[in-house]
Parts: C-alpha cells; structure tokens; sequence
C-alpha cells in the first residue's frame, strides 16, 4: 500500500465503518422495510394496501420486485463508490520529522503534528470495528482533543505497528530532550520501546466492586432503605412512594455514570515500557494508550472512605496537553488496585515506593518525619482532617496529603510546577492561615496545601519557587538537550 | 513573597485603573438612578427612598472599587512576577519567567482613553495565569518586552 513519497492509505474498510453506525442503521432499516414488502407480494400474490388505483412510489416498489432489487443495488453501489473515493483521497506518512494525515476530496484537508509534540499515541477499537478486526490510531498533540490526528482505521497488527513506530520515532526525539528523567530503573528501561512489563492487572470483579462502592450509589441506597421502612411501617410511606417516579431520572442518570465507569475501565491493565506507561482498558471499546512518563506533570492516589476495608486505592496523573477523560484521553493510570498496586504505579512514575515520606502521604497524619501542617487553631476550621493535612519536601518532589474521610495523597515533581498561588479568605484571614497552591496542568489533579500558618504558606512558597528553579535548571541544561523549547506546550 | 505588606519591591497599579471602574459602575446605576428620579417626580415622592438606595449603593460601590484597586499590587523579582489581589479574598500569585507562554496586553475603549491597559500572562496552565489590569500603557508594553525577554532566556520545558 506504499504510494510515492512514504504515503501509504488506510484500510479499505474505513469510510464505511467512519460512516458506521448511522449507515448501519439506515441500510437495515430500508433492507427490512424492502423485504417485507416483497415477501407480502409473494404471500399473498396480490399486495393493493392503498385499494385499486392509487399506487405510490412504495407500491410500484411492491408491484415490481425487481425495480426494488435495482434501487438497492444502485444505492449500495453508490454508497460504495463514495467510500473509494473517499478512501483513495486519504493518505497518510511518517517523514521528516512529522505525522502527515491528508483528506477530503472537495474539502481538502492537511493535517501534519511534529513528532516532538506527540503526547501521546493510542490504539482505539469501537464495537464495529473491532467486530471486522480493524483500530483506529490516534496521535494526541498539545493543542486539546482538536488537534488530534486519528488514522481511522487500520487492520489492528497495522495499527500497533503504527503506534509502536510513532511511539519510537517520539520517543527518540524526548530521550534526547530529557534524559536526566530518564535514569528511572525500571525493568522494562532496557528493553525496546514496546517490550512493556505488566505492572497491574484489574480484576472486573474488584473493578465492579468499586464502583458500586461510590458516593452517589451508597446516598441511594440509604435513601431507598428510608423509603422502604417509610412504606412498610406506616402509611404515610405510600405517598411517599407515589413521588419516586421523580426519583427516575437521578436512578437512571447516576447509573449511567456508573455503567460508563465500568464500561470504560473494564478490562484494565498498565504495563512499563521504555519510556511510556501502557494503559489497556474498555470492556466494548478496547482502548491502548500510551502515557509518556516524562508528560506526567502531576500524580494523586486517592482512596474515599468506602475503599477503606478493602484497602483500594486510585491513581490519577495530569498530561500535558491531556484535559480530561471525555475526549478519549486517559489520565486513569489505575481505577482499583491494592495499596502495592498503587505504590507500583506510582513508583514506575518515579515516586518512589520504598521512600517512607511516601507512604506518610498515603496514610500518615501528623507532623513526625519532615511534615509541615496548619497550626492547632485550625481545627476550628476543618475537624477532621487538621492533623492530616500537611506538606513534605522529598528529594525531586513535593508530597501533599489531605482528607481524613477520603484520603488523598498528591506528588508534584519541583521541575512540572507551573506557577505558584496562595488564597487566603476572611476566616482563614482572622486564624492568621493561608492555602498554598501549586499549579499543575490541567486535569484531574489540583494540588493545594490548606491552612497553613501564613507566614509557613510564605515560607513553602520561596522553597517551591527556589527547588523548582533548580529544577528547571537541571533539566535544561542536560546534555543532549536538542533543543531548550523542544517540548514546550505552546509555542 | 508575602500575602501582606509594603516590601520595596511592591508597586501599585496606576490609579486611573480606579477611575476605569468607577465609570462602569457608576454608569451602570445611571438608569437605576434616573428611573427612581423620574418615578418620583411623576408618580409618588415615596420613591426618592429608592433614589437615596441607589445612591448609597453609587457610594459603597465607589468605596469599594478605591478598596479593590489599591489591593493590587505587583512584584518583579529575579526569577518571578508576583501579582497579589483582593482584600477579603486575598489571592497571590507567582509565575516564574520560565514558566511563560505568552503575554496579551489588552485595553478597552474606556482604558485606552484613561491610558492604561491590562497584562494577562498566560503559562501552560489556564488556572495559573495571572492578570495585571491598570497599568499605564507604555509601563505595560515595556512590562511584556521585558517579560518575554526573560521568559526566552529562562525556558524550560514542560
């Protein structure tokens, strides 16, 4: 399928199934529709619905099973030709440097990403693609979920091929930028780009477990008991029960939120490769997608209060350039896992498992071991959790822990922070204590220290802003450095 | 880098910046102002207790507006610019020069008449950005030469 200069075409197969599931559903529809009536013709002999005498266009359909048969042949061959068409005017290459897509045959369209500005390559299989055995590619750039280019589709070993060279010829271009984050001795470092190491594997049973096990879910169910015991011990209780059809929507609602969840994290497995954690996940839609370790700007495990018998744990990251899961993007590095599980996870993306500061930001409370926290008058202002909140200083980042009901435990390494902020509003103001921010990318993870005494807020801040400047300096002056805005965001 | 205080460092933004804002709410009360006037005068004299409501409320907001301008200030330090804001809700914010992305300087018709402009610094992350409003306009395309000056000889990746 090689063409002249490197451009090289999808699969055949793909405007149809681009087409999908609309064309689907118009084709069977019309096929049905057809077939009906021409059974009916050869049932009854006669088929004369509209009486003698007003025949419509269905009814010479009806009267010439034929001119039927022809209109569904022309229609597929229409239809047909519009997917050549559309398929010879799509083209893609890897050269020079770049991700070229072209396509469009009226609207022609050119859309090229530099190959250090991939954040991310991942494989996506739709239900009807993968039932003909086709992925589709999606290369993820800085500028957000339109700028993405998908090669949409490829036979699925093609596909992998695809990713695995971009992720290669990608990942050349970030080792030599930031080699000094590459010192991480990992199992799989050795290795080629794709040999990836299994790290966790999700059980679906756990993964169900865990997501019945939510907030919304529990609410419910601890409203359906109250109305259950209404009903049954009083009267009352019936008419109460007359209004939980109003109650439909916020079932219906909240279980799709859940379903989604376990739709999307079914499945789910993380393996360590060179340079990139790989992430398979999705019960229906199977989805590989790689997350470059070097593009984690921020990490968080977070364990909610009805996790806690079990021990679960979950673990976030902010991307850069990746703002959500929505838009196909993953910042889930583990939905469920284990409290060794997590640490794995979190120790494969260079916070170190062993270290005991971490495991005070999982679960440790109180000042002992380097942690800095808000002063006693603030149990006025939060009671439960004051003696959890705090901050450490490890070695290349900076631990925040906070909640006592559900625990979370945020790591940001000195060289991501983006910029810093301290809030201070009237009660905070009247306690003398400030929250510190530290800015991360955007995403799921917003790391904030509250509370602290003003002038320790102060005081983190001048250390932030003097260990991150370190950083940044180290980085960029690494040998090997290509060049000092290679992998910028935004130019 | 302190919530409060008046280091050396600290300047102030200009103070036409309170005159920008008290022009918008003042002008936004006018036709509160004029509808009470004009329903007193037409109608029943109970109205001029709304006249004086709107009035107080001409007052606080100007009070409010002198409060909220010289609660801004701003820092140039080696590595950092540092805008702080707000008085209730005191915020600070510290971008390092390394951290910029792009700067916007913008001004309105109101601004540019009073001759001051606004300074958006914008990084990476859209909640990390700060904003300068008021500065005059010549300090502030000097602030975003030097800014991007800095921001080039500092860079550091992501």
């Amino acid at each position: 399928m090689t063409d002249d200069g490197g451009w090289q075409r999808l699969h055949p197969l793909s405007p149809l199934l681009r087409g999908g599931v609309v064309l689907l559903a118009v084709g069977g529809y019309v096929v049905s529709q057809l077939f009906d009536r021409v059974m009916s013709v050869f049932d009854t002999g006669v088929y004369v619905p509209g009486g003698p005498g007003q025949r419509g266009d269905g009814e010479m359909l009806v009267a010439h099973p034929f001119l039927a048969l022809a209109a569904v042949v022309v229609l597929v061959l229409a239809v047909a030709a519009g997917a050549w068409v559309s398929w010879r005017f799509t083209r893609f290459r890897v050269a020079d440097g770049q991700v070229e897509l072209r396509q469009g045959v009226v609207f022609r369209q050119h859309r090229q990403v530099r190959l250090e500005r991939v954040q991310a390559v991942e494989t996506t299989r739709p239900l009807l693609a993968r039932l003909v055995g086709l992925s589709q590619v999606v290369v993820q750039s800085a500028g957000g979920s339109d700028s993405h280019l998908t090669l949409a589709f490829l036979g699925a070993d093609r596909a992998e091929e695809v990713r695995v060279h971009l992720l290669e010829l990608a990942g050349r271009v970030d080792d030599a930028a930031v080699a000094p984050d590459a010192e991480d001795d990992a199992p799989g470092a050795s290795r080629g780009a794709d040999a990836g190491v299994p790290l966790v594997v999700v059980p679906n049973g756990r993964l169900f477990v865990a997501t019945i096990l939510h907030g919304s879910t529990i609410v419910l169910g601890i409203v359906v008991l109250g109305v259950a015991t209404a009903v049954g011990v009083s009267r009352v209780g019936l008419q109460v029960l007359a209004g939980a059809p109003a109650l439909v929507p916020v079932v219906l609602g909240l279980a799709v939120g859940r379903v989604k969840e376990l739709l999307v994290h079914g499945n789910f497995s993380v393996a360590r490769t060179a340079t990139a954690l790989r992430v398979r996940h999705g019960l229906t839609d199977l989805r590989v997608s790689s997350v470059p370790v070097h593009r984690v700007q921020a990490l968080e495990a977070v364990q909610p209060l009805w996790w806690r018998p079990w021990g679960w744990w979950r673990v976030r990251v902010n991307v850069a350039g990746v703002h959500g899961e929505d838009d196909g993007d993953t910042t889930t590095l583990l939905p469920v896992g284990t409290r060794e599980e997590a640490l794995r996870v979190l120790g494969a993306l260079g916070v170190p498992a062993q270290d005991p500061l971490v495991v005070a930001t999982l679960d440790g409370s109180g000042p002992d071991g380097g942690w800095v926290g808000p002063p006693r008058v603030v149990r006025w202002l939060d009671p439960w959790a004051w003696r959890r909140i705090g901050y450490a200083l490890a070695a290349s980042a900076v631990h925040v822990r906070s909640g006592r009901l559900t625990r979370r435990a945020v790591f940001v390494p000195y060289a991501r922070v983006q910029s810093l902020g301290l809030e201070q509003g009237p009660l905070q103001a009247r306690l003398g204590v400030a929250s510190a921010r530290v800015v991360s990318t955007p995403g799921p993870v917003s790391p904030l220290v509250p509370h602290l005494a003003t002038a320790e807020a102060e005081r983190l801040l001048g250390l932030l802003a003097e260990r991150s400047r370190v950083a940044r300096r180290v980085r960029a002056k690494a040998p090997g450095t290509v060049a000092p805005d290679a992998p910028t965001l935004v130019d | 880098m302190t919530l409060r205080g008046e280091g050396p460092g600290w300047r102030p933004v200009s103070p036409a910046l309170a005159t920008a804002r008290t022009v918008v709410v003042l002008g936004l009360l006018l036709p509160a102002l004029l509808a009470t006037v004009g329903v007193a005068l037409l109608v029943t004299p109970w109205a001029w207790a709304g006249t004086a409501g709107v009035l107080l409320l001409a007052a606080w907001g100007v009070w409010l507006v002198r409060r909220q301008v010289s609660a801004i200030s701003w820092a140039e330090l080696d590595e950092e610019i540092v805008i702080r804001k707000g008085r209730v809700l005191r915020t600070l914010v510290s971008v390092p020069y390394g951290r910029l992305q792009y700067v916007d300087i913008q001004s309105g018709p109101l601004s540019r008449a009073l001759g001051i402009a606004s300074c958006e610094i914008h990084t990476a992350s859209p909640a990390s950005g700060g904003s300068l409003p008021g500065l005059p306009t010549a300090e502030a395309e000097a602030l975003r030469t030097r800014l991007a000056a800095r921001g080039e000889s500092q860079r550091a990746g992501l």
